[in-house]
């Protein structure tokens, strides 16, 4: 039995800091074996936490990158033509064997199609990453990573597989989950996802973190960051926030950041270092003018 | 606790929150896996399993805090448990007192000291788990009685449900001063008008279309469909097979101005393009005067006719402000930008007057990047446009196109214009040509097929009465 905290503890040992609303989500979605949709700005860690969740869990992590134009053939599953057709070609003399037993056509058709299912089985069964977590032996992590880069016609094919764990092949019938996989599908939410899709998953909103939980992620992941260097550069970072960028910094931005600072071997920040390491916090021209203009108002 | 949650759940539904059946399932679901352990804990569960959508949060937590806050502020020293005791006796009195009340009403007694059958122990031990507070929690030190709140939802009249609702004074206001006189209802005869306008529109787009998109269907040969195809005869390709390109349909984002001096148009504007909304584009709608909203949802719902007394009604942007382009960019990037897909082509319709306030121009360079093309409507003519707080010199600088539209005929022109544009930037290359050839070919034709803008009398009369300077016939033209 699982609780909340011990989502939140073994996400720790995984240097992943989640908040309360985090691992509540975590913890249900395993309970409760619902898919968890996140949304959030790009950079705060959706993807993260999949990543973190499977190494913490040892759930072995299968990855669905999706994009404009991805259906099933790329999603679900495919069919080996070359291989099926290359069969027939090797077993022909085996083929003809077998049917010249048969007396007339309709036997030697009511034979062949006797063995029809052998062509159409799981042997020629490509595996695409939603059935291959469905099949998986171990439970598996399936992240459907940016599911708003995708079309409409594709959610709606997911439907099926996220609220029944389930995969339709018209060839083969249901294929159903050996064990249901802890789902995660993460949307920048450059489109709107259909409600449909909405109902089957709990809903996760993550957002930029609060001063304390965004000193822990620096902390944790270069502990040789002091405190009071981590606690400047966040306090510094949630105001270039506030600032109306184009490309406000998230928290991928504040790790690069503390990386670099880590390697110049910094103590303290000044303005000479925020404009000499700003291309790793803004990523506009604009921005970069902003940015700088507040180091010196601010830390000097 | 099915019972709370039901309930939390209609209240949520009264503020506008979609929740499903299946939702608030999920809901008794979670809880009765976690517990309820805190207000903070519980809030996140029914988050968590309830809404599915950002912008509902702000609501949800607004109802949360209302459906289960009806709390009273007490001293620390009270001794709880009998608190507790004297709330739950409480609660009993009045959930009896609620179902009298519900269900017989000519019975007209008091409140009863009668345990109601529906309420069972349990349920009332939920409850008390639901007054254990997180002594964590902002909230401070609060005792939650939950019926408290139901006491008053009984004799209240329920909630409007529309969403857009400003302050109720203002809308009554609105509609004792300006309403009646702003009022712009489309008699049946104009909309069978518009119709017509689309319609005859549509009959000179289709042909090209209809082979454009059969054209752009086509892509390169589909080896394995080949190949299955074929395999009767023995891997010789007499049939052939080609992939399918996905069709996309164009995308098309308009911002209207809603403001009373270009009202009318922009109305005709929004109808237009969702008449064709579905057929040919993929088109998101915006009105703006001050402030910008999305109305895209409400014109594929909504008759036309609601809608359009809807925004007369200063409902979803108040109408009474003086339009500010500045202050309408810089909320439109804020709220939708980042979230527009593909790339649209962008059609902005309104007279570039910004009442002196902020240009904020340089927004519009952020939507060009991500516009296919960018097209400015103004009812305003060249001369104009740097007089007074006219800023369309400085705006038509980022603008691919800057039309000058004044009659509904003019606009759908436009539109048409625009559309064969569109669709000639995903065709196929020898449509391309095709087309760009039929429409240089079209305007030196003194024979135009289609009689471009040459009959007078086949365009729709629209009745310019009680408008604003919008004009709809040609012969009104040369008042402009």
């Amino acid at each position: 039995m699982i609780t909340q905290q011990a989502v939140m503890d073994f996400l720790r040992a995984g240097s992943y800091i989640a908040d309360d609303a985090i691992a509540t989500a975590v913890f249900l979605a395993i309970r409760m074996e619902k898919p968890i949709l996140i949304e959030g700005p790009p950079g705060v860690g959706k993807t993260g936490l999949a990543k973190a969740l499977s190494t913490a869990l040892d759930f072995p992590l299968v990855r669905l990158q999706c994009y404009e134009g991805i259906d099933e053939g790329k999603a679900l599953y495919d069919w080996e033509y070359g291989k099926q057709l290359l069969y027939t070609q090797l077993l022909r003399t085996q083929l003809d064997n077998y049917l010249s037993v048969s007396s007339d056509l309709r036997e030697a058709v009511e034979r062949l199609s006797a063995e029809e299912s052998l062509f159409f089985s799981k042997n020629f069964l490509v595996q695409r990453p939603v059935l291959r977590s469905f099949l998986s032996e171990k439970r598996s992590l399936l992240l459907i990573d940016e599911i708003d880069r995708s079309d409409d016609e594709f959610e709606a094919l997911l439907l099926e597989c996220l609220s029944d764990f389930q995969v339709s092949i018209p060839e083969l019938g249901v294929v159903e989950a050996k064990r249901k996989p802890l789902t995660i599908l993460t949307s920048n939410g450059t489109r709107m996802i259909s409600d449909a899709l909405r109902r089957r998953c709990l809903y996760l909103y993550i957002g930029y973190p609060d001063l304390d939980r965004e000193v822990a992620i620096v902390r944790a992941k270069f502990p040789e960051i002091c405190e009071t260097l981590a606690h400047q550069m966040v306090t510094f970072l949630r105001k270039t926030r506030e600032l109306n960028l184009r490309k406000p910094p998230s928290v991928s931005e504040t790790l690069d950041w503390a990386q670099v600072l880590s390697i110049l071997k910094a103590n303290q920040l000044t303005p000479e270092i925020v404009a000499s390491t700003v291309g790793v916090i803004a990523k506009h021209q604009t921005d970069l003018q902003k940015v700088t203009e507040l180091a010196v108002q601010e830390l000097s | 606790m099915e019972r709370i949650i039901t309930g939390f759940v209609a209240a949520l539904r009264e503020n506008g929150i979609r929740v499903s059946p299946g939702e608030s399932l999920d809901a008794v679901q979670a809880i009765g896996l976690c517990g309820m352990e805190g207000r903070k804990a519980t809030r996140q569960l029914l988050r968590l399993t309830l809404v599915k959508n950002v912008n509902d949060i702000p609501a949800f937590n607004e109802v949360f805090n209302r459906y289960f806050n009806r709390f009273q502020f007490v001293d620390p020293e009270v001794n709880i448990p009998d608190l507790l005791n004297a709330a739950i006796t409480e609660m009993e009195g009045e959930f009896t007192y609620l179902n009298e009340v519900r269900d017989d009403h000519d019975d007209g007694q008091g409140p009863l000291v009668k345990i109601d059958s529906e309420v069972n122990p349990e349920d009332l031990q939920e409850l008390k788990s639901l007054t254990e507070i997180d002594p964590d929690d902002v909230d401070g030190i609060e005792i939650t009685v939950q019926m408290k709140g139901f006491r008053g939802k009984a004799k209240k009249p329920p909630r409007p449900t529309r969403r857009f609702t400003q302050n109720p004074l203002t809308i009554e206001l609105d509609k004792s001063n300006n309403f009646d006189q702003h009022r712009v209802i489309f008699s049946p005869e104009e909309q069978a008008a518009m119709q017509d306008v689309v319609s005859r529109m549509m009959l000179r787009l289709r042909k090209d279309m209809r082979r454009m998109k059969n054209n752009q269907n086509r892509g390169k040969l589909h080896v394995i469909k080949t190949i299955q195809k074929n395999y009767r005869h023995d891997m010789v390709p007499f049939q052939v097979a080609l992939r399918r390109k996905r069709r996309e349909k164009p995308r098309l984002v308009v911002l209207c101005d809603v403001s009373y001096s270009v009202s009318h148009a922009a109305r005709f504007m929004l109808l237009l393009l969702h008449t064709l909304h579905n057929q040919l584009l993929d088109v998101r709608s915006f009105i703006y005067n001050r402030d910008v909203a999305e109305i895209t949802e409400m014109l594929a719902n909504m008759p036309v006719n609601d809608l359009m007394e809807t925004i007369d009604k200063g409902d979803i942007v108040d109408l009474d402000e003086n339009s500010s382009f500045g202050q309408v960019f810089l909320k439109f990037k804020k709220s939708f930008l980042d979230n527009l897909r593909g790339r649209p082509a962008f059609i902005i319709l309104g007279d570039a007057r910004n009442n002196y306030g902020e240009a904020n121009d340089w927004v519009l360079d952020e939507i060009r990047e991500k516009a296919r093309y960018m097209l400015w409507l103004t009812p305003e003519e060249r001369e104009t446009w740097s007089r007074g707080d006219c800023l369309m010199d400085v705006y038509g600088s980022y603008c691919d196109k800057v039309e000058v539209v004044k009659t509904v005929d003019d606009l759908s022109l436009v539109v048409e214009d625009l559309l064969r544009d569109i669709y000639a930037d995903t065709a196929h290359p020898i449509d391309r040509k095709l087309l760009r050839e039929a429409k240089a070919a079209e305007v030196y034709d003194p024979k135009d097929y289609y009689h471009r803008g040459a009959h007078a009398d086949t365009v729709p009369v629209f009745d310019p009465s009680g408008r604003s300077q919008w004009s709809f016939h040609p012969s009104e033209r040369s008042q402009w």
